[in-house]
């Protein structure tokens, strides 16, 4: 299944510098390369072949083959593969070859490496810092095997520098870490002329908390916990990316009962986002009925959650081969009425919401981000969908249940916040028809397969689709059952870049209501 | 207009009624409890928390959990050969002592970076929170490092079933303007400085409260290069609301705890 021909021609075209080739759980292709080709290559998978990158990572693996390895991952859509590439860097030169000016999307991942593991990557367009600020110092890098989880090193005095438009009569706002509304700590730093921002640089890694790090030597039970807190609002979908990692690896099945309750549960998540997203933003354009409305809505369906499991947010659902224990038995009239209910109320808040043009007047174009720039970007899910990348991992990777439930993904072109609601509040519906569908289908029978041990040194992707968008977690296993490394990447990482280029032009006011529409976790971005 | 009218018609109140009445009927997860009968001290709890909350005393055969620092995962429930630990309904948890919550005594250490009149702040406050206020209370809300799932609940309080402000309780947009500083995450090494400064920018007197595990011991993040054991590392606490997160009813009862209206 992975030989496919793109892949073939891939391999003839590169031969000589293919080190290595492992083929492995169904759908990951890796290929071990020269340093001195990866730019070469990547460029021509992503630009030649069509495979956004999406996800880049670096490993300390000196205890395995006494080098660091970077793994540059990129996804055949089409066919629902991973094709990584990886290549070895000697810890003497502590530096690889930096492909950003031929592949967009690893700008952010190239920074992240250089932080982390001091791995300097050269020719890098803007090799400035970003997961730490000023209080780091220079020669401390976290993710190397050397460095203690606990030590917490002396607060540096650096500054850091923001990018500067310099021109008569322009003039920055600074906003944050600490905002006006209830909402995560970033920092904003607008270059404005007039009204109109000109450029947007966001510093974000406030709540940065070492969580890769501190699952290294974990068991995999407690990282399932700490996987479920990596962005409290996607909490299942998280835990659902590294479960899936990790039956790869134990290579077990799921039993078909748990797999249909793991989508009644992500579609109740993306149901209960996408409902508070939609209530944020008739509160950022000062429409108070359409956003209790929403808010109100938003209860109902955390009632469901509470009705099924007791945690709003569903933690402690999720367990390694499976789900704790039948949530969904007995309980399917509730879901249904519950559901029915807040279907309804949708569909009148919708056409209400839709009829009123002040409210359609802030959104339509309002915040467009290009097809070029969401492209370049790898921006994916429904900031992707507004701008008219059709890309869904229910679809494009889709698992055993997945593949038993028709669902469409909704189109949009126009990339502004009026296409984000639309695709939201489509995807409210779908999420909707999916929990009824498989409320329905769904096989009576045990819900969990015991995992009690995986092999070490072992390996394998988790990807979901969450109500942000796509969430790649990649693990690797240690000796004794624990993790030897966790790499995780949620859609709010990809996105962070989308939204600075969709303000630009816009005025300083919209910029709530922009950043609403893509509504991204900084807890998700920071780790 | 008139889809607008019949909505309001039709939903004319949908706020409980908390603290006033609790509504018992839903099944949600509160705080776990060890049944000192059944448990037979084995210690398979205590070695597969995830948030190390569970501390057991073989010589004293003795078992309990530090409520804050516990992830309310139901894990130990999960586990535990002999039944004795159960997750039950219980979520008004909120203490104005630290080490109400814990079974060990933890010694909180010195505060030497702080005000010396924090006592007499405190007494003074209450008085001022009716006097100055009747019965009002200005709320800023920070997150020095959570993973978002608490300011969701803290959000929460003003929707429709909360409605916080039928408590006379409001949340403003600057620290200048509040009477509390709602605080939830594991006070990160980036949100260190930003949390004193706004501690700093709150006019006295003041109250602080912290939400969740993580801001009230760092929860399942204590202690990495980068987070740090709760926020009382960096500025004083007055009430401690366990849970993760804690449901906005919790946050509530600890406000109300902070003000001695419960």
């Amino acid at each position: 299944m992975i030989d496919t021909e793109t892949n073939k021609k891939l391999t003839e075209i590169f031969a000589d510098d293919i080190l290595d080739r492992l083929n492995c759980n169904s759908n990951e292709l890796y290929l071990t390369v020269e340093p001195a080709k990866i730019l070469s290559i990547c460029k021509y998978i992503n630009s030649e072949m069509g495979y956004p990158l999406v996800s880049m990572f670096a490993n300390d693996e000196i205890s395995l083959c006494e080098n660091y390895a970077i793994y540059y991952v990129f996804a055949d859509r089409e066919k629902g593969q991973f094709l990584i590439i990886k290549t070895l860097i000697d810890p003497l030169k502590m530096a690889f070859k930096s492909i950003t000016g031929k592949v967009h999307a690893a700008a952010r991942y190239e920074r992240e490496i250089k932080d982390l593991f001091g791995l300097n990557p050269i020719g890098h367009p803007n090799p400035k810092r970003l997961v730490f600020h000023g209080n780091w110092p220079d020669e401390a890098f976290p993710l190397r095997k050397s460095f203690d989880l606990h030590h917490k090193p002396d607060f540096a005095k650096k500054s850091i520098n923001f990018g500067k438009v310099i021109s008569a009569g322009v003039y920055e706002i600074p906003v944050g870490p600490v905002h006006a509304g209830i909402i995560e700590p970033g920092h904003f730093r607008f270059s404005v002329a007039g009204e109109p921002i000109i450029n947007l640089e966001a510093q974000l890694y406030f709540v940065h908390k070492g969580i890769e790090k501190m699952c290294e030597g974990e068991s995999i039970e407690k990282c399932l916990y700490v996987s479920e807190r990596i962005s409290g609002d996607e909490s299942f979908t998280n835990s659902y990316a590294y479960c899936q990692a990790i039956e790869k690896i134990a290579k077990i099945k799921i039993p078909a009962r748990a797999g249909f309750t793991r989508v009644v549960f992500a579609e109740l998540e993306r149901l209960t986002n996408h409902l508070g997203d939609l209530g944020g933003l008739c509160t950022d354009v000062a429409y108070g009925f359409a956003a209790y409305q929403f808010r109100m809505m938003k209860g109902w369906a955390y009632a469901i959650a509470d009705e099924l499991c007791g945690m709003r947010f569903l933690r402690g659902v999720n367990k390694l081969g499976g789900v704790r224990k039948d949530f969904i038995a007995g309980k399917e009239l509730i879901i249904i009425k519950a559901l029915e209910k807040i279907k309804k109320e949708l569909m009148d808040t919708n056409e209400i919401i839709k009829s009123n043009g002040l409210f359609i007047d802030r959104v339509e174009h309002t915040g467009i981000l290009s097809k070029k720039i969401a492209t370049d970007l790898n921006a994916v899910g429904p900031a992707g969908r507004g701008s008219g990348i059709l890309y869904d991992v229910r679809k494009a990777f889709p698992n055993e249940a997945y593949r038993q439930l028709e669902f469409k993904i909704p189109e949009h072109h126009n990339g502004d916040v009026n296409c984000r609601i639309n695709v939201k509040i489509e995807e409210c519906y779908e999420a909707i028809e999916i929990i009824l569908k498989a409320l329905e289908i769904m096989p009576r029978g045990k819900v969990l397969e015991q995992i009690d041990a995986v092999a070490p040194y072992q390996f394998a992707f988790g990807i979901t689709e969450s109500p942000r968008g796509e969430n790649i977690h990649w693990v690797m296993t240690g000796e004794n059952n624990t993790i030897f490394r966790y790499k995780i990447r949620t859609p709010s990482f990809c996105n962070w870049p989308a939204l600075c280029h969709a303000v630009k032009g816009n005025i300083v006011p919209d910029f709530p209501l922009i950043n609403k529409s893509f509504n991204l976790s900084y807890a998700g971005n920071d780790l | 207009m008139f889809k607008i009218i019949k909505k309001i018609i039709k939903y004319p109140r949908v706020t409980q009624n908390y603290p006033k009445y609790t509504d018992h009927s839903i099944p949600f997860i509160g705080k776990p409890e060890i049944d000192l009968e059944k448990c037979t001290r084995c210690g398979e709890c205590m070695k597969r928390c995830p948030s190390h909350a569970i501390v057991l005393d073989k010589k004293a055969s003795d078992i309990g959990i530090n409520y804050d620092e516990c992830v309310f995962c139901g894990l130990c429930e999960d586990i535990c050969p002999v039944g004795a630990a159960v997750m039950t309904s219980k979520f008004e948890l909120a203490e104005k002592d630290r080490n109400k919550l814990r079974k060990n005594t933890l010694i909180i250490g010195e505060r030497t970076y702080l005000d010396k009149s924090y006592e007499i702040v405190c007494s003074e406050l209450k008085a001022n929170i009716h006097k100055t206020f009747g019965r009002s209370l200005h709320i800023r809300a920070v997150d020095a490092g959570s993973c978002n799932g608490c300011d969701s609940e803290i959000n929460g309080l003003s929707n429709p079933f909360n409605d916080s402000e039928r408590l006379g309780i409001n949340f403003v947009a600057s620290p200048r303007h509040a009477d509390m500083l709602l605080v939830t995450g594991a006070a990160t090494r980036n949100m260190q400085l930003a949390l004193a400064k706004t501690y700093n920018a709150t006019p006295d007197p003041k109250l602080v409260v912290a939400v969740g595990a993580c801001a009230c011991s760092g929860g399942i993040f204590k202690d990495t290069y980068a987070t740090s054991n709760g926020i009382d590392r960096i500025v004083p606490v007055d009430v401690y609301i366990p849970g993760c997160p804690p449901r906005p009813q919790a946050i509530l009862y600890g406000i109300l705890k902070a003000l001695d209206r419960v």
